[in-house]
């Protein structure tokens, strides 16, 4: 498994919490959850880097913060997408495929 | 944006609840880890213990939250500026000191600075100042503010460019209220529209208005000014209607001015308006000015509103295109026929000051940056000598984990809350600077009333030096301090300096002081010896001991009236009479004029060579001479045979005239004529300055009063005392009370206070200079030894080898004082070509100020060094001294 785990390139963190938030509501627990299953474990976010990037993006105004209870009945911080955070993920989302394909086709050359 | 603004005071101003929040809501994702792990089957322990491994730490997470929310920054510096509070008021002294230097080199620029602005700049209060144009009128640089009355007239009736002209002109009233004389007092005569024009409303009664001023002497109507009002009514709400005299005639008092207004002049303060048309009455001693159209005297000033949309050089060609419709001539020569017409901006008013001071003003702001700059170098090496013991306080919060910018913020920090201590008690110093300064401007017949409470110019300008000399002075010493090895710090507080070379920044600052204080030591001394020389005397006579009076019997400000110049003549006699008998009276005699006002004719005599010589002519009578000190080269004074009308002309002329006429021949006896009278030379006496204290003495020459015959006839009391003038006094007033009741004896002055009169700008400058020079020598002095001293301690163990190895006590005194002396030649060989480089960029502007002497004067420059040299010498001999008393055993053994 730990053979399997990569370390995320700078910025992408941000990308995969707006994309996790874009389906629902979430708590930092259960979207450092989500990730590492979705992600089949290769993924796994740190609380050290988790938080803060939840900040920062709160901070930019991209996501909001709120109290909630959670599935098993305890307060818990609830983030969710801002309309300006939906921009902003298509934005990287596009800008994520490009290079993503670039890089694939470089990497593809014979 | 907004929302990050927001988020961030949020952040700072709800702290407690977030860290609560953030505490709670990583505390949620721990519970949820551990839960899991113990689904996976770990026992309890087990599991938080693992899930707090995974994690990471709590803490180290947190601190990265704040700082994505970006409160940490702000409450760092909160921090810090906690910290800075707790370190400098725990020294004290330091403090005290630093404060103290900063307070006065920011106390001398914010006074020097908020003269400058109540002088130049500051807006008049009256409605919309901006609008405000004055016209000129010269050619090339020079331009001058008087018109003619029809000048004035045609402009105001006439041009399309203006929405109304107004004019004023200052003079000095004659007033009495009640029977009781106020022989000066300062008035101006403004025409009827001045104050729509100005936007000024009265606080009781009515304006001037236009109605008032249509009709030579028409309408007796005065205002007064608020401070007037105060001081010879008592706020008397009934003064309104009221009636006070002006040259003998009943003007009504109709309304008061606001206690803000002071008319469009910095530095006067008007107490009396009356209508322009009111000129024959208000001024006897000139002729009517409003009516004659061959009169050339430029005595109004005008002050005008652009229109709406009009260009101030459009406005400008159409009103030159009135004034020259009625140039005024003067015999067959028209003065102002090449000039043109300009329009200064009138927001701040208009100021005979700002020509006559703003040099000065200017120099002095050059000299107390200086200062500043001084005292900046003094800080910096306080805090740099302090710094260095703080090494280990540094070191240990470095190890700790503290970033050397951190660091720096901190120390900058701790220099800008002094800067800004020093700020403020500068401020309290300018305010009390400024107004010694302003006691320095002659006042005249006329107080000057200059306000100088600081406004937000001012406050902004001090609060800026503050800030910026903060910065200046923090920035070196913390940077350099914070520059640490952190092994060897943390081990030994202060052997690094030997090996860091860390006395190197101190020895910098201390050149850069001795180098700044020569500059301001030269420039100090240019002036203090160029007014010593403008000053330069007789030997033996004493100044002190000369009064000088201005003495006007009735009659005496009058042009040509039948029968005056005779019965003046008798009143005078008489008066020089009864004076010389007067107890304590050495002598005594009368002049035309005194040094600050230079009054009498001036006439075209023709040099034997053909050529045309201009001479000034005043009238004196006997003793004269003799009781101002001015020595006979040859020949004799006046006698009482010589006084009469119809005697035989003669004159006394000074040496310049005797010399001009007759070159190297004996001029007493000789003759020569003004027109075509024949006047006999009876003496030839020194010349004197009293004419013309900085140029050339003007050629000279004095008759008697009835043989001259310019009209007017004020005369001058000079009368040399023995003893204290103040005890003799009181009995010239009755002399001259006992000679004509009705004459007022005014403007007492002593010849010394007459001259420091006249020569205001330079004392002025010489005065402070030399204070100021007096300051930095004291602060280089502290500068010096504190450096030093601190040297001294660095290097004990030094010294004590030395001297274990057969150094005597004195080779250490030379040692640390020649250190002393290296740094005072180096800085000497920086300040003195800046000293010149200084004069020469500054030699339009000094020279007008330097007498008898260049800015390359050798003899100053010598003294300055030797002067600096001398401090350097005593501030080094205490650390020196102390240097040689180091047992070398103690010393070695310290480290």
């Amino acid at each position: 498994m730990a053979s399997q785990r990569i370390d995320l390139p700078q910025g992408t963190l941000d990308l995969l919490i707006l994309k996790t938030l874009a389906l629902e509501p979430q708590h930092g627990w259960a979207i450092s959850e989500r990730i590492q299953q979705i992600s089949r474990d290769v993924l796994q976010i740190q609380q050290g880097s988790l938080y803060p990037a939840l900040h920062r993006l709160e901070r930019r105004g991209w996501i909001k913060a709120h109290w909630g209870t959670s599935e098993n009945n305890r307060r818990a911080k609830y983030y969710e997408l801002t309309r300006s955070g939906r921009e902003q993920l298509d934005d990287e989302t596009a800008a994520w495929r490009k290079l993503a394909l670039a890089v694939g086709q470089v990497l593809d050359m014979v | 944006m907004l929302n990050d603004l927001w988020f961030r005071a949020r952040a700072l101003f709800r702290r407690n609840a977030l860290e609560g929040e953030l505490g709670d809501e990583l505390q949620y994702h721990l519970d949820r880890h551990v839960e899991k792990l113990m689904q996976r089957g770990l026992t309890r322990e087990e599991a938080i213990r693992e899930a707090r491994l995974a994690l990471g730490g709590l803490e180290q997470t947190k601190e990265e939250c704040r700082e994505a929310r970006g409160v940490v920054m702000v409450e760092a510096l909160m921090q810090d500026i906690r910290y800075a509070f707790r370190v400098l008021s725990k020294s004290p002294g330091f403090t005290a000191a630093v404060t103290l230097s900063l307070a006065l080199g920011i106390g001398a620029n914010t006074a020097i600075f908020s003269l400058i602005d109540a002088i130049m700049w500051r807006i008049l209060p009256v409605k919309d100042p901006a609008g405000l144009v004055l016209l000129t009128h010269g050619q090339g640089g020079s331009f001058t503010s008087g018109f003619t009355y029809q000048q004035y007239r045609l402009m105001r009736d006439r041009n399309q460019v203006l929405t109304d002209l107004a004019a004023y002109s200052p003079a000095h009233l004659n007033v009495s209220i009640n029977g009781r004389m106020d022989p000066t007092t300062e008035g101006q005569l403004v025409s009827g529209n001045y104050f729509s024009l100005l936007g000024v409303s009265p606080i009781a009664g009515r304006a001037i208005d236009p109605a008032d001023d249509l009709a030579p002497n028409g309408h007796p109507v005065a205002m007064i000014s608020h401070r007037y009002w105060g001081r010879r009514f008592g706020f008397t709400p009934s003064v309104v209607g009221r009636t006070l005299a002006i040259s003998g005639m009943s003007f009504t008092i109709i309304g008061i001015t606001p206690p803000e207004f002071f008319g469009a002049e910095v530095g006067r303060a008007p107490d009396i308006f009356v209508p322009l048309m009111m000129q024959p009455t208000v001024m006897p001693a000139w002729e009517n000015m409003l009516g004659d159209p061959i009169q050339h005297l430029t005595w109004v000033q005008a002050l005008g509103r652009l229109k709406p949309g009009v260009h101030v050089k459009q406005a400008a060609a159409d009103l030159e295109a009135l004034y020259r419709q009625e140039l005024p001539m003067v015999g067959k020569f028209s003065p102002m026929k090449n000039e043109r017409l300009a329009l200064a901006p009138g927001v701040a008013g208009f100021s005979s000051l700002r020509r006559e001071f703003s040099t000065p003003l200017f120099i002095l702001m050059g000299i107390v940056v200086l200062v500043l700059l001084i005292a900046c170098a003094n800080t910096a090496t306080l805090l740099l000598a302090r710094a260095t013991a703080r090494r280990s306080e540094f070191a240990m919060r470095l190890a700790l984990g503290a970033r050397r910018g951190r660091l720096v913020r901190q120390l900058l920090i701790e220099s800008l809350m002094l800067a800004i201590l020093g700020g403020l008690v500068g401020i309290l110093l300018a305010r009390w600077a400024a107004q010694f300064l302003t006691a320095f401007i002659p006042s005249g017949d006329a107080p000057i009333v200059l306000d100088l409470s600081p406004n937000s110019r001012v406050l902004l300008f001090a609060a800026g030096i503050s800030i910026v000399t903060g910065v200046l002075f923090g920035l070196a010493p913390a940077l350099r301090a914070t520059r640490i090895g952190l092994g060897s710090a943390v081990k030994d507080g202060a052997g690094w300096l030997l090996r860091a070379g860390g006395l190197r920044s101190g020895k910098v600052l201390a050149v850069i002081q001795v180098a700044v204080s020569l500059v301001l030591l030269i420039g100090a001394g240019l002036f203090v010896r160029s007014l010593q020389k403008l000053n330069s005397q007789e030997a033996g006579f004493v100044r002190e001991s000369v009064l000088v009076m201005r003495v006007e019997p009735k009659g005496s400000d009058q042009r040509n009236v039948p029968g005056a110049s005779e019965r003046l003549d008798r009143i005078y006699r008489d008066l020089l009479r009864q004076v010389e008998a007067v107890p304590g009276v050495r002598s005594a005699g009368m002049a035309q004029f005194t040094p600050t006002s230079i009054r009498g004719a001036s006439v075209t005599v023709a040099l034997p060579s053909g050529e045309e010589e201009r001479a000034f002519v005043p009238m004196v009578y006997p003793g004269y001479f003799r009781t101002i000190g001015i020595p006979f080269l040859a020949g004799r004074d006046f006698s009482a045979n010589d006084l009469d009308a119809d005697a035989p002309l003669v004159a006394v002329v000074n040496d310049t005239f005797a010399r001009r006429m007759f070159g190297k021949k004996s001029a007493a006896g000789q003759q020569f004529h003004i027109g075509s009278f024949a006047h006999e030379i009876i003496g030839v006496v020194r010349d004197s300055r009293y004419t013309n204290f900085r140029g050339e003495t003007p050629p000279t020459i004095y008759k008697p009063f009835l043989q001259t015959h310019t009209g007017r006839g004020q005369m001058a009391l000079y009368v040399r005392v023995t003893g204290d003038p103040a005890l003799v006094l009181p009995r010239l007033r009755e002399a001259v009370q006992s000679t004509d009741k009705s004459m007022p004896l005014f403007q007492v002055r002593t010849l010394a206070e007459e001259i420091n009169a006249v020569l205001v700008q330079e004392r002025l400058i010489a005065t402070v200079s030399s204070s100021f020079g007096a300051l930095a020598l004291v602060l280089v002095c502290v500068g010096l030894y504190g450096l030093l001293a601190f040297a001294v301690v660095q290097r004990t163990r030094e010294m004590g080898v030395r001297m274990a190895l057969g150094a005597t006590r004195w080779d250490v005194v030379w040692m640390v004082m020649r250190e002393a002396l290296v740094l005072v030649l180096i800085g000497g060989g920086i300040g003195v070509p800046a000293a010149l480089a200084a004069g020469r960029m500054a030699s339009n502007k000094i020279s007008g100020l330097l007498f008898g002497l260049k800015s390359t004067d050798p003899l100053t420059i010598a003294t300055a060094a030797a002067l600096l040299t001398l401090v350097a010498l005593v501030a080094s001999y205490i650390p020196a001294r102390r240097a040689s008393r180091i047992e070398p055993m103690v010393a070695l053994r310290n480290e």
